[in-house]
């Protein structure tokens, strides 16, 4: 029986739970300390298989925060939740400023020192193609440091700018990974056919 | 509803000054499709980019008016790190480290560059096929398998969408036929209008370094010049440019190598007395990266190919021994 | 033909509309699901919006951590976000995710807690050295205390060998919803079984890691 509710939460987390049995699981955890703490560590598996170590929420900041919110409510009792396709009037307070504020004054830098130098030509010279070799590169080694992380990331930027649409996709979603360089392969993915 | 119509009326607007769409059903013309879609349709969405075990959730907002396009790659997850392109410039805001680097934009606007041109050329080095595919997203599918012929370049996997030929799902495919890298859409809206907020950087940039390129200098690199020898097959030097790289003092030389869909980029510069030197080989997803150091300078190359391509690549430039009889020049492409 | 599409169909319009048979195919995806609770917060079932900080607290944890590079405060600035996001939350019509928006939320809350404190910012250049660069910006090993670190890692850890003890049709059906975000369909095609199946396993393979968990959490 509270296997059932159990699955109901993993699939609840997995957006994969059908509408009509969501309302009654609300209310079940809602009163349930032991379910949100189930919750809790499926989302925290989620988690440390995406992102291992680093920060995390501690144990009781999902209290804390329910603490924080009943602390100001009972300061100032909220109006009767009229239907939502109404105007929501429920909110007392004003809305909270989310407009983005625009960007501080900027320093630009100049790190280019020009320099005359000569001008360079390239030469491509025809000659047969090379056979194909088959190369193990070395995996492992010293982790590149991050300055060698910021200009590999430089470098797929600049380089994403000449891709098709989908190589651009591929260049800058890597820039953007959080730590380029380094190998991480625990689990291989199984092929989705 | 209200906002769907007036998302329909813009998605109207957009269709009409959609380029002539490609006619027929070969896999040649949904690549084809597809490429248009990504350059001239308005998206909004969420993605999943997993490689390995790492998965990091990121945000694309793709704008395109008056024929040139805006876009914008957020990372939601981990570093906060994003990439926006405006019509004249490309920023990549690095809050981790505090510095925003920006290029000038360097397509020429024109939206359908650099398309994979199918043909002759393409199917020597790929093999193309198309299937239909389960439904994702609630929205039928066809599945594009691009198969490379040799172990030179990656293979891809795209489903696309019946309708508007996006790319749902995309994996990068090695050798062995495994996905090395998926992008895999969890949300995604087309043809809606997209605000101007939507393009903006959700970084504060106060106290960060802003890199920019200075003046197109010549950089200070080898006297006599640069030859490529040989490259892996089906691979071409399609340009050269001149480029700032942050961190290093001067401008560098970068050269392009295309096969007509996979690119691969090649920085020259000066050796290791500007910074530490690169590592020899790094991966990073689908792409990986190979240094190498000639003459002085440091040669890099950059690209989503299999590690042995870069590494052809990267070892296939060589200073032009000014003693020697010159090699003949290369006819410059297009010089961005 | 309407051009405009959606994927997936977007539920956050405050017009009535036919609910989708749910029997045969349930809410498409964590987006729909926290649409779904953010309308119950709404309506005033604070339980939803626990739920919503359950999910997104790591994540928003991690978040303002990293902008305010100084993680010790970031669990209290990260309570304030949420609670921001609370009382804002009548103004959210689900034209964008929900956990984009929480994430703006997050980042302006972060923000301006940077602001009122006035902190004078980085001079880059002239204040990291190369080796405090690599000390202060390690990815994921920003952490506050050595306490939180080893225990940070421990999760890690336990997490890794309960799945690597899990059977194998567990293992990559976990894999597949957490790493690759694959929905319970997708799955189900990618393993060549029913839904039902695929949703049965990742139940038992987080019920697997709660179980390792639990001991070290308590």
């Amino acid at each position: 029986m509270t296997d059932q509710i159990r699955e109901q939460m993993s699939a609840l987390l997995d957006g994969e739970l059908p509408r009509g049995e969501v309302d009654l699981l609300v209310r079940r955890m809602a009163r349930d300390a032991e379910l949100k703490r189930a919750f809790g560590n499926y989302v925290l598996a989620g988690e440390s298989l995406r992102a291992p170590g680093g920060v995390m929420a501690g144990k009781g900041f999902a209290a804390r925060v329910s603490a924080a919110i009943d602390a100001e409510e009972s300061a100032s009792p909220v109006a009767e939740q009229p239907a939502p396709s109404s105007a929501p009037s429920r909110w007392r307070r004003p809305l909270a400023a989310t407009a983005v504020a625009a960007s501080a004054a900027l320093a630009a830098v100049l790190l280019v020192r020009p320099d005359s130098g000569d001008s360079q030509q390239f030469a491509e010279r025809s000659g047969a193609p090379a056979t194909v070799p088959v190369v193990t590169l070395p995996v492992g080694g010293a982790s590149p440091t991050p300055a060698q992380n910021q200009r590999l990331a430089g470098y797929l930027v600049t380089h994403g700018q000449y891709a098709t649409p989908i190589g651009r996709r591929a260049a800058w979603s890597n820039a953007l990974a959080t730590d380029p360089g380094i190998a991480r392969v625990t689990y291989e993915p199984a092929e989705a056919r | 509803m209200r906002r769907g119509l007036v998302a329909i009326g813009c998605a109207l607007i957009a269709l009409a000054t959609l380029p002539a769409r490609a006619a027929g059903d070969d896999a040649d013309d949904w690549l084809q499709r597809m490429t248009e879609s990504l350059a001239s349709l308005n998206y909004d969405g969420l993605f999943t980019h997993s490689s390995g075990a790492q998965s990091e959730t990121m945000r694309i907002v793709h704008r395109v008016e008056n024929g040139r396009s805006m876009e914008r790659l957020v990372s939601l997850d981990g570093s906060g790190r994003e990439i926006v392109r405006t019509p004249e410039e490309v920023h990549f805001y690095m809050p981790d480290r505090r510095v925003v680097l920006v290029e000038p934009r360097s397509d020429d606007g024109s939206l359908l560059r650099a398309l994979p041109s199918p043909g002759p050329k393409l199917e020597a080095l790929y093999t193309l096929s198309l299937r239909k595919g389960t439904r994702l997203l609630g929205r039928d599918v066809r599945v594009l398998d691009i198969k490379p012929r040799d172990g030179y370049r990656y293979g891809y996997r795209l489903w696309l969408d019946e309708q508007t030929a996006m790319p749902l799902r995309s994996e990068v495919v090695n050798g062995d036929g495994k996905a090395i890298e998926a992008i895999h859409f969890t949300r995604l809206e087309v043809g809606n209008r997209i605000g101007p907020r939507e393009l903006e950087p959700a970084v504060d940039t106060a106290g960060f370094q802003w890199v920019r390129s200075g003046n197109r200098a010549e950089p200070r690199v080898a006297k006599g010049g640069w030859q490529v020898q040989r490259v892996p097959p089906g691979f071409r030097l399609v340009a050269t440019r001149v480029q700032v790289v942050p961190g290093v003092p001067v401008p560098v030389h970068h050269l392009i190598f295309s096969d007509g869909f996979a690119s691969v980029s090649v920085f020259i510069e000066p050796g290791p007395a500007t910074g530490p030197a690169p590592p020899e080989s790094a991966t990073v997803g689908s792409a990986n990266a190979f240094s190498t150091q000639v003459g002085g300078h440091v040669v890099t190359a950059v690209g989503e190919v299999p590690a042995a391509t870069v590494r052809d690549i990267a070892l296939s430039l060589a200073p032009i021994d000014v003693a020697a009889s010159p090699a003949k020049p290369v006819s410059e492409p297009k010089n961005h | 033909m309407m051009p405009m599409a959606n994927f997936p169909p977007s539920d956050g319009s405050t017009e009535p509309h036919e609910p989708r048979d749910d029997a045969a195919r349930p809410g498409s995806g964590v987006e729909q699901s926290d649409l779904e609770l953010v309308r119950r917060v709404q309506r005033g079932e604070r339980g939803a919006f626990d739920l919503l900080v359950l999910r997104y607290q790591h994540k928003v944890v991690k978040l303002v951590a990293r902008l305010l590079r100084d993680p010790t405060e970031a669990e209290d600035v990260a309570q304030e976000a949420f609670v921001k996001a609370y009382r804002a939350l009548g103004s959210f019509r689900g034209d964008s995710a929900f956990y984009t928006w929480l994430y703006r939320i997050a980042v302006n809350t972060a923000r301006n807690t940077m602001a009122s404190r006035q902190r004078r910012p980085l001079d880059y250049e002239a204040d990291l050295s190369e080796s405090e660069q690599s000390a202060v910006e390690s990815r994921m090993r920003h952490v506050d205390t050595p306490e939180a670190a080893a225990l940070s890692e421990e999760i890690h850890s336990t997490v890794n060998s309960a799945i690597e003890a899990l059977p194998e049709d567990l293992r990559t059906a976990i894999i597949l919803r957490e790493v690759e975000g694959l929905s319970y369909e997708e799955i189900a095609e990618a393993m060549d079984c029913p839904v039902g199946t695929v949703r049965s396993r990742i139940f038992r393979a987080r019920e697997a890691i709660d179980r390792s968990l639990k001991p070290l959490l308590d």
